[in-house]
């Protein structure tokens, strides 16, 4: 593989947006290691797309700075930003060829023929769609023509590549496929990559960091695992995976510091925060006690089952806690007894497995 | 409703259409006593009697059906097989002469007094009982007067004065397969002149033509808009212009012909016997003095009538120069009625940037050879000339009833015979005029050029 | 004419189609019969003529012969060609920026464009033909203007200049609804791609926009070239003679011609038609560029700089001067005394109109009956072709559409010739009436010629309709007869009333069929009333008035579709939000 890309980082320095009354972006702070492979995660309305055309220059401009290497591109037009972008529509043009479709870019930027031709043809082993390239985008699957948007997009060589959700418009088993090719790709590539999607797992299992938005701010900024474990606020920690969220606030009284629900639970562990806040922890570490179970630095709670899902993988119980609706997963194994609906129960999470964190 | 329906599919196999009409025949049904009259007339015209008319006869309803004198005798003879006209109303007299011949006009003989046989040297009446005159029109040239003064023309008198190259593209006139009017006008100058030489007149005239409009009214709107400045027409078109307040003059040419517009009954005419009342009314007393009507402006055929009649209104019966016009021959009209229209066309009016061209050109080596002497020139001048009046068919020929009967006759039966194709002969006549017009155009360049 | 590029994605799952369910097949069987009395076989008589050896009889095609060999029909056809090209030309001219100014930019001028983008065609033609006489004619106004001032003159109507600029004048807009509604479906990540990866400018425009936007301008214009091929009104009040359809009416019209050849005209007029509309239509064959996706459709849109607003406005404003022309023409004509190679008329009155109130109700109130049941029969017969077309698998429902379709191919004036062939022997059942003198005729004619606009709205109008929505009804126990009544017509609603108002609108100014078919003057709609007044001295100004009172009556019908769909839209976004 022959495609170099002279890879830039990506900074974003206090970016505001606002469409009429609405504030979308709200003072974004960012910075993108070269090569990096970035996730920018959020739900729909979040500001996540609004900031990736930003970086790319479509939509209104914002006010703060963009910077793509060392160069400021606040205020360019697309065209001069040189910025690769995949869109969620594949955008490919119904018009030409998947050829003509590729060499877009290059007869664009004035490349001789003779390498626009040999770039295309790299561009399509590439993406493994050489045979196709005489076809028109209508006359693809839909996982093909994602592959042929990627490969206009990257034989330009652009210094950061932009994915626009690249895999909502493909089905499920296709997708995993296809964001490891992506994932794959960008590593030969060392290419600097954002990709945008509301989809977790998307953004766990192929981002180096990523950054969880919600109404237009950048909530936290990591690792997926650190973001999953530690999460900042109860925004992330709901979005990242299924939580169980105990809102309350920490009281101090004569005995020190205790965590008070919103609901009167008191718990018995000693926060060392104080005022309102949210105690999180995951329904796969939390367990349903059974005689043989430790109770080591155990947090306990007392409730009744109130549901039993089975998932395949794993058993659901939702179990009710002085008003508290908490999920418990259990591992399913052949011959596990199950807890009947119904059924009072006592519940322990280690210690370790909890976080409390700002509301 | 359901009854009808089932019967029209079987009789019919139209169900659709059968259900779609049955709900609206009772309305046609409904109609009551009903005149149907089909005219080339404008309602100017038809509306004054209309309304007279229906408020003699109270209850009765007059169909107006307004045409062109053309497509009115196509609709008569297209739907003679069921015919629903009472009453055919135009001005030529061969527009009625060809429904005659046709069968499809019926006789009727007038009861109203006053009228007199001729008017100039035209019968008002068919002598033969089918149809009759209750109006005279005579043919002459009606001009803008801002136009002439704007450009700086004279008014023209006379046909002779319209070859004249002063009036290049400002004359207009209809077509002849277009208009029974100027048909008969043609036909005027071919019988005044003769065939070859009445040609040659219409062809130099038509040099000067801007436009040959498609319906005979399309000349006097032509005039009065300006649009072109002088327009050979019937009288009343310009009676009635001036009449309407437009900046325009009509004269008659010494050489015009009287000719009596006319009105008749269609054979197999569902209401006959009012359509004789309608003619009746037409040549009363009431009818005639309807003609002065500032928007009608034709001349009465009752010498009464004109006693009512505005200041400076030509009067035939008194006016020298009217009752002195030329005898028109009605017959050899008819005979080559659809010859001359179709020779007309194919000369003029589908040639016409040809023949301006070749006018022009030869204008311009006149006015070049204007002061000079040059026997070549002059030669090849005249020799262009010739070849625009140049005609592909000869007077015999034109007058050969075989001949002509490529142009009229209709086929009426399967086992009916007509020889020729008209497509075909037109076609080289064409090719014929095309070439000479062609040629008239490069005499008269080389012989401006040796000037 | 709504877009011919609409979005029939979606339109071709078919139901299942099970023997049972015969309704449709009756209605298609129905709908086809009468597409064939009333369209096909008054087509194929004229045909037939036009093969038949007029002294025998016999079939022949000696006619077509006769009609290559004459260099006058030759010539003939290359002038019509001539004219329909250039026409195209010239309509694109105009049409082009004003439909890219409707979707690039955002500025209040876009209002403006649509109310012009419809204003031209709802004049007849030929009424367009005599205004603009009036202002570009050799001595119109302009023309004097330009002589007392600068001492020359521009010949805009001279020859068959003249036909060209009525037609792109009156035409245009063909061009510009399609083109802007091709443009308004393309997606807007289409252009955004190309931005990304550097293009911009005038490359953008060439390589990417106006490609994507080529369906929508190819259906336009094919619809342009052949209108004007066909149009009869405008070179005869012109004084055009050496084009194929005055030929044709010339010669039909003409006193006891024998001659097969306008027959023959006819039918080249009918092949020539069909062949440009086959062709645009392989032109877009699989080339269905709708790619409107959720990220929302049409170009790029952004605000104009104060110059370029000025530009702007200042292009529209000459384009919308140029389009007013005949308009203005016609009113000033309307209420003009007398108006005679001057620049402006002498006076001015009330006085025609008075005269047409008095005098011209009948054609009015004709013209509202006509149009208003032409415009019916159009839905109830679009609404059933859609439904079969889209929605079932009848066997040969292709060719119900097609047949349908086709009928925008057919010249009024052959239609009429056809028709006066067709039904003048047949009489109305229990009656000596004959079929072809009922005005219900006019009424069909009228919606023969219109049911291709009409069928266009509804199909539109049914790609909408999810058919989810009629499977639930279904699975929910209704039959497909009250699936269609309760759920599907009632969804097609604001579509349905487009194609009404476009077929009446369109048909209340009708000129050609009706001339051969009006068989008494108290039939006459208003399109035949002012052919009728134009034709004296004193008519002119009481025909334009009565021009004034039809453009204001399909104005206003045009005006309440268009507050109908926008409303329908807005309905729907209501709907989708909530």
């Amino acid at each position: 593989m022959t495609i170099h890309s002279d890879s830039k980082g990506i900074k974003i320095e206090n970016v505001g947006l606002r469409f009429g009354e609405t504030e979308v972006l709200k003072g974004v702070n960012l910075n993108i290691e070269p090569g990096e492979f970035f996730a920018f995660l959020g739900p729909s309305g979040s500001g996540k797309s609004t900031l990736l055309r930003a970086i790319a220059g479509f939509g209104p401009n914002p006010s703060g700075r963009i910077l793509i290497g060392d160069r400021d591109v606040t205020g360019l037009p697309p065209w001069q930003r040189n910025v690769g972008m995949v869109f969620q529509s594949y955008a490919l043009w119904p018009h030409m060829t998947v050829r003509k479709n590729v060499a877009f870019g290059l007869e664009e930027r004035k490349v001789p023929k003779k390498e626009v031709e040999r770039r295309v043809e790299e561009a399509l082993d590439l993406v493994g769609l050489s045979h196709l390239a005489e076809r028109r985008p209508s006359e693809l699957s839909g996982g093909q023509q994602q592959r042929i948007a990627l490969a206009r997009t990257v034989v330009v060589e652009p210094q950061v590549l932009l994915l626009d959700e690249p895999l909502s418009n493909l089905d499920a088993n296709l997708r995993v496929q296809m964001r490891r090719d992506i994932l794959q790709l960008q590593r030969k590539l060392g290419l600097t990559t954002i990709f945008v999607t509301h989809d977790q797992e998307e953004a766990n299992t192929t981002s180096d960091r990523m950054a969880v938005l919600s109404d237009g701010v950048i909530q936290q900024i990591g690792r997926p695992m650190e973001l999953y474990d530690n999460p900042k606020n109860r925004f992330v920690a709901g979005f990242l995976g299924s939580a169980n969220i105990i809102d309350g606030e920490v009281r101090v009284d004569a005995k020190g510091p205790a965590f008070v629900s919103d609901k009167g639970l008191v718990l018995d562990f000693r926060p060392h925060a104080e005022g309102p806040g949210s105690l999180v922890f995951r329904p796969q570490n939390t367990f349903i006690r059974r005689s043989d179970s430790s109770t080591d630095n155990c947090l306990e709670f007392a409730g009744k089952v109130v549901y039993r899902e089975f998932l395949g993988s794993l058993i659901r119980y939702g179990v009710e806690v002085a008003g508290h609706l908490l999920a418990v997963d259990e591992m399913h194994r052949i011959g596990l007894e199950h807890v009947g609906e119904g059924a009072d129960v006592s519940l322990c999470v280690d210690l370790n497995q909890t976080v409390l964190v700002n509301a | 409703m359901k009854k009808l329906i089932s019967n029209a599919r079987k009789t019919l196999g139209y169900s659709a259409l059968a259900v779609a009409i049955s709900s609206v025949s009772g309305v046609a049904l409904a109609a009551g006593d009903k005149l149907v009259v089909v005219t080339s007339f404008p309602s100017d015209l038809t509306k004054v009697y209309k309304e007279a008319f229906e408020k003699e006869h109270p209850g009765l309803e007059l169909e107006v059906l307004s045409k062109k004198t053309t497509a009115g005798i196509k609709y008569i003879q297209e739907t003679a097989g069921n015919n629903k006209t009472d009453l055919f109303w135009a001005s030529a007299p061969d527009a009625f002469e060809v429904l005659k011949d046709d069968g499809l006009l019926q006789k009727y003989e007038v009861k109203v007094n006053g009228i007199p046989a001729k008017i100039g040297s035209f019968p008002i009446h068919d002598p033969e009982g089918y149809y009759k005159g209750f109006a005279a029109a005579g043919y002459g040239i009606m001009w803008n007067e801002r136009y002439l003064k704007a450009k700086k023309l004279p008014a023209p008198a006379e046909w002779a004065d319209l070859e004249k190259p002063v009036y290049f593209k400002h004359v207009g006139m209809s077509a002849p397969s277009r208009s029974g009017t100027t048909h008969l006008t043609v036909e005027t100058i071919l019988q005044n002149e003769g065939w070859d030489d009445g040609w040659a007149t219409l062809k130099r005239m038509a040099g000067n033509f801007k436009s040959v409009t498609e319906r005979s009214f399309g000349v006097p709107d032509g005039v009065n808009s300006g649009n072109f400045g002088i327009g050979v027409v019937i009288d009343f078109f310009g009676l009635s212009s001036q009449g309407a307040g437009f900046p325009v003059d009509f004269r008659y040419p010494s050489a015009t012909t009287l000719v009596p517009a006319n009105i008749a009954i269609v054979n197999n005419a569902p209401n006959a016997e009012m359509a004789g009342e309608f003619i009746e009314f037409v040549l009363s007393e009431k009818g005639q003095q309807l003609l002065l009507d500032p928007k009608i402006r034709r001349l009465p055929v009752n010498p009464k009538t004109y006693a009512q009649a505005p200041a400076g209104f030509p009067n035939p019966f008194t006016d020298e120069r009217l009752s002195n016009t030329l005898l028109f021959d009605l017959q050899l009209s008819k005979n080559r009625y659809n010859l001359v229209n179709s020779l007309f066309d194919v000369m003029v009016t589908y040639r016409m940037d040809d023949l301006r061209a070749a006018t022009e050109a030869i204008y311009e080596a006149e006015s070049a050879l204007e002061g000079k002497s040059n026997v070549k020139a002059e030669e090849l001048i005249q020799e262009a000339k010739g070849l625009i009046a140049a005609l592909p068919i000869t007077e015999a020929e034109a007058a050969d009833p075989e001949f002509a009967g490529v142009f009229t006759k209709k086929r009426k039966k399967a086992t009916d015979k007509v020889t020729g194709r008209q497509a075909e002969v037109e076609s080289s006549w064409d090719a014929f005029v095309v070439a000479n017009y062609r040629k008239a155009q490069s005499l008269a360049e080389q012989a401006q050029a040796l000037l | 004419m709504t877009s011919a590029t609409v979005t029939r994605k979606g339109l071709l799952r078919l139901p299942t189609f099970s023997a049972t369910q015969w309704g449709p097949g009756l209605v298609a069987a129905l709908v086809g019969m009468f597409l064939l009395v009333v369209l096909v076989l008054p087509v194929a008589k004229v045909v037939y003529v036009a093969f038949q050896d007029p002294s025998t009889g016999d079939l022949t095609i000696m006619n077509f012969v006769d009609f290559f060999n004459a260099s006058l029909f030759r010539e003939s056809f290359i002038n019509s060609f001539y004219v329909s090209a250039m026409s195209v030309v010239f309509a694109t001219l105009i049409a082009l920026p004003l439909a890219y100014f409707t979707t690039r930019f955002n500025f209040g001028g876009a209002a403006i464009i649509q109310t012009l983008g419809v204003i031209p065609l709802i004049m007849p033609p030929f009424v367009g033909a005599v205004a603009m006489q009036l202002f570009f004619g050799e001595n119109g106004s302009i023309n004097l203007l330009l002589y007392d001032w600068f001492g020359f003159t521009i010949p805009f109507m001279e020859g068959l200049n003249g036909v060209i600029l009525v037609q792109s004048v009156h035409f245009f807009p063909f061009i510009l609804i399609n083109l802007a509604a091709s443009l308004q479906n393309i997606d807007r990540s289409m252009e955004e791609a190309a931005l990304n990866l550097g293009s911009s400018g005038m490359r953008l425009f060439r390589r990417i926009v106006f490609p994507l936007g080529m369906p929508g301008y190819v259906a336009g214009a094919s619809l342009v070239f052949l209108k004007v091929f066909d149009d009869l009104g405008t070179p005869l009040l012109l004084n055009i003679n050496n084009m194929l359809a005055p030929q044709a009416y010339l010669r039909i019209s003409s006193v006891g011609i024998s001659d097969p050849i306008g027959y023959v005209i006819s039918v080249i007029l009918v092949v020539f038609s069909l062949f440009s509309l086959w062709v645009s239509f392989l032109a877009l064959k699989g080339k269905d560029y709708a790619t409107t996706q959720k990220g929302g459709g049409g170009l790029l849109k952004r605000d104009l700089k104060k110059w370029e607003r000025i530009g702007c406005y200042g292009v529209i404003l000459l384009i919308l001067g140029f389009v007013m022309a005949p308009h203005l023409a016609l009113f000033i004509l309307s209420i003009a005394s007398v108006w005679s190679f001057s620049p402006l008329p002498d006076g001015y009155t009330l006085d025609h109109y008075a005269e047409v109130f008095q005098s011209a109700g009948g054609y009015i109130s004709n013209t509202l009956l006509y149009a208003g049941l032409a415009g019916l029969i159009d839905i109830v017969l679009g609404t059933a072709i859609a439904y079969i077309v889209w929605r079932t698998g009848i066997w040969g429902r292709k060719a119900l559409d097609f047949l349908a379709m086709g009928a925008v191919a057919i010249p009024g004036v052959v239609l009429g010739i056809g028709y006066l062939r067709s039904f003048y022997e047949v009489e109305v059942p229990f009656s000596e009436v004959p079929l072809a003198s009922v005005w219900g005729v006019i009424v069909i004619a009228l919606a023969v010629r219109r049911l291709p606009y009409a069928l266009r709205a509804c199909v539109a109008a049914l790609a909408q309709v999810s058919i989810s929505l009629e499977e639930a009804a279904e699975s929910l126990g209704a039959n497909k007869s009250r699936t269609i009544r309760k759920i599907v017509v009632p969804l097609m609603t604001g579509g349905i009333l487009a194609g009404f108002v476009t077929s009446f609108a369109t048909a209340a100014v009708e000129l050609s069929a009706t001339i051969m078919l009006v068989s008494t003057e108290s039939d006459a709609p208003l399109a035949y009333g002012i052919y009728l007044f134009m034709q004296s001295a004193a008519g002119r100004g009481p025909g334009a008035a009565l021009g004034i009172i039809a453009v204001l009556i399909v104005g206003l019908g045009t005006y309440a579709s268009h507050k109908i769909i926008e409303r329908t839209k807005r309905d729907r976004a209501v709907d989708q939000q909530s």
